[in-house]
């Protein structure tokens, strides 16, 4: 069906696709799971950290949330050096803004332009698109609005109120769908953005890392002893609920395992 | 059946895999070993070196092991030709910075340079990605000893225990095994040597079969790197007891 | 006719310049900011060419940003000198030079060692304990001579920025509209008040 109308990136195919756009979507789906949530004077990056094995070290791997400049921050999904060279760019734009306009960017701005990046490279020669797709949280420059934006690898980018991408994302969405509520709190908004992770992290806190952006403040990591206090609290209720619905049957002892759902890796198309 | 998306490395397959990178790292598992292991004190590099002829020289110069600068060595693990490219490229990146900030630059630095060189290699213009993995050993003042693993695709990640090329599964859980988080550099050197032994086909060795590196510091706290001697590898192997028996290959 | 001023101590570095904004005999602004944060613990002050120093540490400034926000580490105050000359070596090879001379003063984040830099247009670089530019050297460097030490506290530092200032008051021909006195110290950079009404009679 595609039968070379995705050898050359700038070629629609008869039905009007651009393939290799389309598979770096693919490639986006097999990265890890990211996600945002905005609050309401703050906005929360959870990421899913592939479990460390036993020999690594942890000190010195690269992290999947990066700082772009004080107040703008960025978690991606997909593949990881496509990741760092986007990055950067993104940095140099970012300080380059700085020197020319004596402003700090705001977050559409260079949400716009790392977006601009990933769509230039579906349109050149001899090249191939990036396989991420970003989310980029932060704060403009006196504001107390909270921002939250996507970007994907064919070029296109939104505003969300809280949002999912990498592995599994559907599912994580479908979840913020259902429990996002307006002006949320720092604790309620953490919580929820670790909670919606656990929907695909089996592995608990280890396996989770969190960024939260407030104005006027840069990035703070989530001590990893917090994280497991969120994941505990979190599975407590779970718990307790799920004994409210089933009162006759077994007790608590029955629910000891998360309820986890099924991971689905298919799904369709994450554009707007 | 993945044909057409792998004779050209700037193409994403239906699956969003890219299958050069995928390739290379094929060809990369079929290469000597080559394993670094971090101590408290120092880190230690060992490669199987694969001897094709009796009739090759067997001169001092190491062909897997390579001095990157005052600060960093590296092993090799894949085509030694492509290493040559990355690694003076290295070099002259790390040149580059001391020049600039009359400091040396710092080891996750440099392989984040060298990394994003291989990055670029899979996605512009139609050329094939390196087809060498590397593992780094380095030492700078805000990280203290480190130990980093690159591959083609330009994923980069830090490690306390880590091998690439052929049998790398058995070296990675033989490490798995017997790595200790406190070993110092000799304990380091004797892990290194037995991993070595166990992996490659003949359980005897010799200095003509292997190479050996040290990044370590001195009694005055000075940052050295050396890497060994045909004699230091004897004698290392004679003490471990694991060098091939002297009337055997007389 | 600007003051540029610096001096390290114990475990501080206090930079001080002039708050006045000059262009030729005129004084434009009385409350002229000369120094420039680069990152947490490095500050640079410049006098020269006025557009010239303006431009110049702007992009520096960029520069060690954009080095933060890379590779999420602070460079310290050694390697900004050197980055420092090596952009100022480029600048006089060029067609039209930057016009800049600057004081650097920065505690390093790893060993948290106090250290000062002099660097000048010709891109000369030394590393001094204390250091003045333009006519604040003919007077001052005499006073820090004498009264200078390794190890002298924050107080004794700034006693010794007052005699200075208070030379300076009494012997240049213009009123130089009193000090920016910012200090830098392990965690961090801070202004000082720096109170220059009084009146210093000369002798």
């Amino acid at each position: 069906m595609a039968s070379g109308y995705d050898r050359a990136l700038s070629v629609f195919s008869p039905d009007g696709h651009v393939f290799q756009v389309e598979y770096a979507l693919e490639a986006v789906k097999r990265g890890t799971c990211a996600v945002g949530v905005k609050g309401k004077d703050i906005v929360v990056l959870g990421c899913e950290k592939r479990s460390a094995m036993k020999l690594q070290d942890t000190r010195i791997t690269p992290s999947k949330i990066g700082l772009i400049d004080t107040h703008v921050c960025l978690a991606f999904a997909g593949l990881n050096a496509d990741a760092r060279i986007l990055i950067d760019k993104a940095r140099l734009e970012a300080q380059s803004h700085r020197l020319t306009v004596e402003d700090p960017v705001t977050i559409e701005y260079i949400t716009k332009y790392v977006a601009g990046v990933q769509q230039r490279y579906t349109q050149s020669g001899g090249v191939r698109p990036f396989g991420i797709s970003t989310l980029i949280i932060g704060f403009d420059k006196g504001e107390t609005e909270p921002k939250l934006y996507q970007t994907e690898p064919s070029g296109i980018y939104s505003a969300w109120k809280a949002n999912a991408i990498g592995r599994s994302s559907k599912t994580v969405r479908e979840f913020l769908e259902r429990n996002h509520k307006d002006d949320m709190d720092r604790e309620a908004t953490i919580s929820l953005t670790v909670k919606s992770l656990l929907e695909v992290v089996q592995t608990g806190a280890k396996n989770i890392e969190i960024a939260i952006m407030a104005p006027g403040k840069t990035i703070e990591m989530l001590p990893a002893e917090q994280i497991e206090q969120y994941v505990k609290t979190i599975e407590a209720e779970k718990q307790e609920e799920q004994a409210k619905k089933k009162p006759g049957r077994g007790g608590p002892a029955g629910a000891a395992s998360l309820p986890s759902r099924p991971v689905t890796e298919q799904e369709g198309s994450t554009g707007v | 059946m993945s044909r057409r998306y792998d004779s050209r490395t700037t193409i994403f397959s239906p699956e969003g895999r890219l299958y050069q990178v995928e390739y290379a790292l094929e060809a990369i598992s079929h290469a000597g070993t080559a394993l670094g292991v971090l101590a408290t004190d120092g880190i230690v590099l060992a490669a199987e070196r694969k001897v094709t002829s009796k009739l090759l020289e067997q001169d001092t110069s190491a062909e897997k092991l390579y001095i990157l600068n005052d600060n960093m060595i590296c092993a090799v693990a894949g085509m030694t030709a492509d290493a040559n490219i990355l690694i003076n490229y290295a070099r002259q990146a790390a040149q580059r910075y001391l020049i600039t900030y009359n400091e040396d630059i710092p080891c996750e630095q440099l392989v984040r340079r060298l990394c994003d060189l291989k990055q670029g290699y899979t996605q512009h213009g139609g050329l094939r990605p390196f087809g060498v993995s590397f593992i780094y050993a380095g030492w700078d003042p805000q990280r203290q000893f480190q130990l980093y693993q690159s591959n083609p695709s330009g994923n980069y990640g830090g490690w306390k225990a880590t091998s690439v090329g052929a049998n790398n599964a058995s070296a990675q859980s033989l490490m798995k095994q017997d790595y200790k988080e406190d070993c110092n550099l000799k304990e380091a050197c004797s892990l290194a040597v037995k991993i070595l032994s166990k992996t490659m086909d003949s359980t005897k060795l010799s200095s003509e079969k292997i190479e050996f590196a040290t990044v370590g510091r001195t009694k005055d706290g000075t940052i050295y790197h050396h890497i060994w001697s045909g004699k230091e590898i004897d004698a290392l192997l004679k003490e471990e007891g694991l060098a091939k028996e002297e009337e055997e290959s007389g | 006719m600007e003051v540029l001023l610096g001096i390290t101590g114990k475990d501080f570095v206090i930079v001080a310049a002039s708050k006045a904004a000059m262009r030729g005999a005129s004084i434009l602004k009385s409350n002229d900011d000369k120094t420039r944060p680069l990152n947490k613990h490095n500050l640079l002050a410049f006098s020269g060419e006025a557009g010239d120093t303006i431009q110049f540490t702007e992009y520096i400034q960029a520069n060690i940003a954009l080095y933060s926000m890379r590779n999420e580490t602070d460079l310290g105050p050694s390697a900004v000198a050197s980055f420092i000359r090596s952009e100022l070596a480029k600048s006089l090879r060029s067609r039209k030079p930057y016009n800049v001379n600057l004081l650097l003063g920065g505690v390093d984040p790893i060993s948290r060692e106090p250290s000062l830099y002099w660097l000048d247009y010709l891109a000369s670089s030394a590393k001094l304990p204390y250091a003045a530019h333009g006519y604040a050297q003919y007077y001052c460097l005499s006073i820090l001579d004498k009264h200078h030490h390794p190890d002298i506290s924050f107080d004794q530092g700034m006693r010794i920025l007052r005699m200075c200032t208070d030379e300076l008051q009494r012997r240049l021909p213009i009123d130089f509209k009193g000090m920016t006195v910012k200090v830098v110290k392990k965690d961090g950079i801070q202004e000082v008040e720096y109170d220059t009404s009084k009146q210093v009679l000369s002798a």
